[in-house]
């Protein structure tokens, strides 16, 4: 029983890692400064309910004051694309992002 | 130092120290209560320094650190950061804090204060500052500084007491003093008046001329007997006791003899029950004096034409009048000098302080029955 549920513990990791790699790296190479985002959204809005709310508000509807990007960048690149995920599909992918990049479980 | 005199000196003093002590305890729990705020100022201003100090650093770590965050550490406090929806994120705390509703409170010996935090830097909403809470080492100076209080009140309210009775021992000792020399001028005349009614015979005189002379012998006798009460009470601390083994029996049947004319001129009966033979170890003259007083006071306090009952047993020797009686409240205080509460008969109200004296000295018991309208009991035990 325990080597089943390892087996598909293991299984859905992969298959999320996977998915995460087709839904955000196809855009974002890996190169892609994920920590630095998940820092400035963590500076912004504290908690980990409020940075995945205010990630998936602004893949939903991305705008210029939504951006945690300096004026700067915005002003050069522009306001990303809205996200063609459904929601389901996008809360997996904001999971698997702070899950693999949240600060809190980072301290020591 | 009489005793009405000692119980003013208390009164005023309870007095004195009750509303000094009062006056002390306000002022100082003023001063322990405005001491404890000092502090908490004091506290919350060093809590808030660290607060700051550790928004500095956790500042510095968030910027700095890109995959591994290592959290600010003080000697002089701990502390933990909580995010917006008040999650712990972090804590070197000793105590957790039961709430972080309050921005500063104590929890057991620690103080604790909290910051709000923004930005939130490693996602921290609030910091909790932890310090060990400075001790107020004031109680034992306050204790001290009251003791001292209350003995200088004391001392003073001493000499205040003495200041306010002054004039009224001066008054007493002139009454004393009075009566002193009043009594030495008393001796001669008594004794000759005495003498000489005792020489005159029935032979000498008709019967009315005999009635008159027995008048003036019975009240002469009062007079002996408030001399020799006077005497006693100011010779009683300079003579000393000559115990030895009494016949009180004898005694009692002696003073009843002595005051039988008295009796007879309020037209009293006497019922005397003596136990012969009962002995006593005491002094013989203020024996006298005990019985005297009790027996005069019965004579001069009944009522006229009744009968007064006089019972001597091996143990107890009673008295029992048919008189106007004593409330109780004249019954507690009747031992007091100078106590009379029936104005319509003589005397100085020195009686029952002689009767008091000598049965303290002798370990005698003394209760005092008395109804009003009925009369009073004297009972004497030992």
């Amino acid at each position: 029983m325990v080597k089943i549920t390892l087996l598909i513990l293991t299984l859905a990791t992969f298959m999320s890692a996977s998915s995460f790699e087709e839904n955000c790296l196809k855009c974002h190479s890996k190169d892609f400064k994920f920590a630095m985002m998940m820092k400035k959204y963590t500076q912004n809005h504290s908690s980990e309910r409020k940075i995945k709310e205010a990630i998936f508000d602004y893949l939903k509807n991305p705008s210029a004051d939504k951006s945690v990007l300096p004026y700067e960048y915005i002003n050069r690149f522009g306001v990303k694309e809205k996200t063609t995920l459904d929601d389901a599909t996008l809360r997996e992918m904001i999971d698997i992002y702070y899950k693999m990049f949240n600060i809190k479980e980072r301290i020591y | 130092m009489y005793k009405s005199e000692k119980q003013t000196i208390f009164y005023v003093l309870g007095l004195y120290l009750s509303s000094t002590l009062l006056l002390i305890f306000t002022l100082f729990s003023s001063y322990y209560l405005y001491k404890l705020d000092e502090r908490e100022h004091q506290e919350k201003r060093v809590l808030k320094d660290y607060a700051l100090v550790l928004e500095e650093k956790l500042l510095g770590v968030h910027k700095n650190s890109d995959t591994r965050y290592e959290y600010p550490r003080f000697r002089e406090f701990q502390s933990a950061i909580y995010d917006i929806d008040k999650n712990l994120i972090f804590s070197t705390l000793q105590k957790m804090p039961k709430n972080l509703e309050q921005e500063f409170f104590f929890q057991g010996d620690n103080v604790y204060y909290i910051a709000p935090l923004k930005p939130y830097y490693l996602g921290g909403a609030y910091a909790v500052i932890e310090k060990k809470q400075e001790p107020l080492h004031i109680i034992g100076d306050i204790v001290i500084a009251a003791l001292l209080v209350v003995l200088i009140a004391l001392v003073t309210s001493f000499f205040l007491v003495k200041l306010v009775l002054r004039p009224l021992r001066s008054t007493l000792h002139l009454l004393d003093n009075f009566i002193k020399e009043t009594t030495h001028e008393l001796n001669t005349p008594i004794t000759t008046i005495l003498t000489n009614i005792e020489t005159l015979g029935s032979e000498e005189c008709d019967e009315k001329s005999m009635k008159k002379l027995q008048r003036i012998k019975t009240a002469s006798m009062t007079i002996s007997n408030l001399y020799q009460d006077l005497v006693y009470l100011l010779l009683n601390h300079q003579v000393a006791s000559q115990n030895q083994t009494l016949n009180l029996s004898e005694i009692v049947r002696q003073r009843v003899h002595y005051f039988l004319d008295t009796a007879n001129a309020k037209k009293l009966t006497l019922d005397v029950t003596l136990q012969d033979n009962v002995l006593f170890f005491a002094d013989r003259q203020k024996m006298e004096r005990l019985i005297d007083n009790i027996l005069s006071n019965a004579i001069k306090y009944t009522n006229k034409a009744t009968t007064i009952t006089i019972t001597l047993l091996p143990s107890s020797f009673v008295i029992q009048d048919e008189g106007n009686g004593m409330s109780q409240e004249e019954i507690n205080r009747i031992f007091e000098r100078y106590s009379r509460f029936d104005k319509t008969q003589g005397g100085f109200g020195i009686g029952y302080s002689i009767i008091k004296s000598i049965v303290d000295e002798y370990g005698i018991r003394i209760v005092i029955d008395s109804e009003q309208k009925k009369g009073t009991k004297v009972t004497l035990t030992w």
